[in-house]
């Protein structure tokens, strides 16, 4: 419909973007040779393997099935071979359960069956059948998110990006416009809601030109403001909705799907195809060419630096997601997984390995927390073992977006205790 | 496959400001008055600075070193906080002191304030007030009488000689002097950095712009002085302008009590603190004019954990848990 101003948020930091991909086509790379699926890329319970060692697959074969309501069918992303199935440790420590297929190149695809028609319950049922996870990162079964026990009003679609690099979203909205917008509709009717917002920060403006040509849906643009991509921040920007503490958003009538993610639902429902591809933004100045690719799941990093012509000499870091909230690798036996969006090599320049010393009390944790929490107790208390008064400090509120630490002039790793933090009181409650 | 990776926990980026760099700051912000207070006071105020912060860094290295951390170490991780204890001890006494009194007004502030309690961010009360009250009670028999500037007055009435520096409201005295006069400090007593209140603004500017301060704190601290002074004065506007430019009000508000160890840490907490610290300084001043400023700032930075303690930021989403109604 057209362009609507959000809602004043004053609370995050405007972070620099080194979108250093931001005008590079996003490009397919061609399946490797040897794809490692893992099966646990989700929220929620492992797949099950349904295939053997020696069992031959297309791309699209059903794999691994989802073991419970909580959990996500995997299929495999290439035609082949299934070689193995086996524990890998992965590179962020996880030992999880891979299956790993020889490609054959011939690159057979296997469908979904056709739709009998569009009725919400069918289109959830789909979407749950192709496996599709939210791929902003958290990686919940949308299928899920797609039944909740209250009937909703609002559907937001989250095209922030508000990590500093990453750029595939800002892409697929550019080239992809007219399946994200099905995608969008699709979901939307899944969901049985009308009012459809989608969020795009203001650094994106061709983006939010294309969408804002759609008459049934609201853009928001997002002012360029760390974090604006997350769920709750999106919520209370675009509706003026508060989810109360320790509430869903489906609380406040709102349900917020990822771009790739309402893609993804396109592709399951009109082609028929299961989610076997992730769009991965592959940056950092430790890289020698930045791409924004779109590759098989289940593809190792070394073929993806690779791929972007080989990591330079003082690549120090490489990191599972956006340079905020993703995850430093301990070495490179990494696979992609569905909810990848980006690959990240960074220099010595770029990242900061100061460190820490003594809190100086400045307050700027508490001033730029987005959920108004104090970081500097909380860690205080996590630091010294005493949990329960981290709890009453709000530490289970943090999104981990990474803000505090940003900002910390002393360099204290503020995000490293709140998450302990968090685990641990996890850990007394389900003890209790 | 290469291990030579560095891991640790997000964020990946951060930026570029450091506590060394703030600190830095500071020291840049209070370069205009130390300039003023040697073109005022001459070359002995130069040496009284100069020697407050090399004790100042002095006490940090020898503390360091008597808990044998590396030289290299220290050099390292040195942060310039007790340069900015120095600087500011150095600029809060007159040239009527000794020689000898801001190399124990800094071993004190650095050593016994700060590092006994674990060094920068740990100590309770902030160290160059701390040092400053000491010098003011210890060399009290060797101060001698306040010394006037090189520079005269430049505007309004000539009878500066005998002018109090500071507002004496019991008395219902004014100092003689134009407010003018008072801002540039020229014709006025007083300490080494605190007399050109130009220059301390020009600080404080700078200290705004890097957004080391939050410049609001130090006005509200500033006005809510002023205001209370001419409100015990008997609503004598008269108090307002000198009362806010005399003594060490203006170098209190901007340098000393904004540091970031002894201030409030929610916007909240910060407004009562400064709103405190305003009224408490008028009310001291109208009782005694003796190092009112500082003694205010120490007794409301030991307010400060108190504060910390009730006020605090509601989680994004907070609402208050409803009482829940007895059935009945």
């Amino acid at each position: 419909m057209s362009v609507i101003k959000p809602r004043f948020f004053p609370y995050g930091t405007k972070i620099h973007g080194n979108k250093l991909t931001k005008n590079s086509p996003t490009e397919t790379m061609p399946a490797p040779s040897k794809v490692y699926i893992s099966v646990s890329q989700h929220i929620g319970a492992p797949a099950i393997p349904v295939v053997n060692i020696g069992d031959k697959v297309k791309k699209g074969t059903l794999i691994a099935e989802a073991s419970g309501a909580i959990s996500a069918n995997v299929y495999s992303s290439v035609s082949g071979t299934v070689s193995d199935i086996c524990d890998i440790v992965n590179g962020l420590n996880q030992k999880q359960k891979h299956i790993v297929i020889e490609n054959d190149f011939s690159d057979e695809q296997a469908f979904l069956p056709p739709l009998a028609d569009f009725e919400p319950q069918t289109l959830v049922d789909r979407i749950r059948l192709a496996g599709i996870v939210g791929l902003g990162g958290a990686g919940f079964p949308t299928a899920a998110k797609l039944t909740p026990k209250t009937q909703l009003d609002t559907l937001i679609i989250n095209g922030a990006e508000c990590e500093p690099y990453l750029t595939c979203d800002y892409r697929l909205m550019m080239e992809r416009t007219q399946e994200i917008y099905k995608g969008i509709k699709y979901v939307a009717r899944a969901l049985k809601v009308s009012k459809i917002i989608i969020g795009i920060e203001l650094n994106k403006p061709l983006a939010i030109k294309e969408f804002s040509e759609f008459s049934d849906l609201d853009v928001v643009a997002l002012k360029k403001q760390y974090p604006m991509g997350s769920e709750k921040h999106l919520i209370y920007v675009c509706t003026g909705r508060k989810v109360p503490t320790g509430k869903m958003p489906f609380d406040v009538g709102c349900c917020v799907q990822n771009i790739k993610t309402v893609l993804a639902a396109y592709n399951a429902i009109e082609n028929n195809i299961p989610l076997t591809e992730a769009y991965i933004t592959v940056s950092g100045r430790g890289v020698k060419k930045p791409k924004n690719l779109k590759v098989a799941i289940g593809t190792p990093f070394p073929d993806l630096i690779d791929y972007c012509g080989g990591k330079s000499e003082n690549a120090d870091k490489i990191v599972a997601g956006g340079p905020m909230m993703g995850k430093a690798l301990v070495n490179l036996t990494q696979y992609v997984r569905k909810t990848d969006s980006g690959l990240l090599c960074l220099n010595k320049n770029e990242t900061s390995s100061d460190a820490p010393t003594n809190c100086i009390n400045c307050g700027l944790c508490a001033r730029k927390c987005p959920m108004r929490l104090m970081p500097m107790y909380i860690e205080s208390f996590a630091l010294a073992g005493n949990f329960k008064e981290a709890e009453r400090y709000g530490a289970m509120n943090c999104v981990e977006c990474g803000l505090c630490a940003y900002n910390c002039p002393a360099r204290r790793a503020l995000v490293q205790s709140i998450s302990m933090a968090k685990a641990k009181i996890k850990e007394m409650k389900n003890g209790k | 496959m290469e291990n030579n990776l560095i891991y640790s926990s997000s964020p990946h980026i951060k930026t570029t400001r450091t506590t060394r760099r703030i600190m830095i700051d500071v020291c840049i912000a209070l370069l205009p008055a130390t300039v003023m207070g040697v073109v005022y006071f001459g070359l002995y105020a130069l040496a009284l600075v100069a020697l407050a912060v090399a004790f100042a860094v002095a006490g940090e290295y020898i503390y360091l070193l008597i808990m044998k951390k590396p030289f290299k170490e220290i050099t390292r991780e040195f942060d310039f906080s007790s340069v900015v204890s120095g600087m500011l001890i150095g600029l809060t006494i007159g040239t009527n002191y000794p020689v000898y009194a801001p190399i124990f007004g800094s071993l004190f502030a650095v050593i016994v304030v700060k590092m006994l309690f674990g060094g920068t961010g740990k100590n309770v009360v902030n160290p160059a007030i701390a040092g400053r009250v000491f010098m003011f009670i210890s060399f009290q028999w060797a101060v001698g009488a306040w010394l006037l500037p090189a520079i005269g007055s430049v505007y309004g009435e000539t009878v500066a000689t005998s002018a109090t520096a500071v507002v004496d409201v019991s008395k219902g005295t004014v100092p003689a002097l134009s407010v003018i006069d008072m801002l540039l400090g020229t014709g006025m007593q007083g300490c080494i950095g605190e007399t050109c209140k130009l220059a301390l603004l020009a600080g404080g500017i700078y200290l705004a712009a890097r957004k080391v301060i939050n410049i609001i704190f130090p006005l509200i601290y500033i006005a809510v002085a002023g205001l209370t002074t001419t409100v015990i004065g008997g609503f004598v506007f008269a108090f307002f302008f000198p009362a806010i430019l005399s003594g060490g009000l203006i170098i209190g508000a901007i340098f000393m009590a904004t540091d970031y160890t002894t201030t409030p840490n929610t916007l909240c907490g910060n407004m009562i603190y400064f709103i405190a610290l305003g009224i408490l300084t008028a009310v001291l001043r109208y009782a005694t004019n003796m190092e009112t400023v500082s003694f205010a700032i120490l007794l409301m930075n030991l307010t400060v954990p108190l504060i910390d303690k009730f006020i605090l930021n509601k989680p994004f989403g907070y609402k208050k848990p409803q009482k829940q109604k007895e059935a009945k």
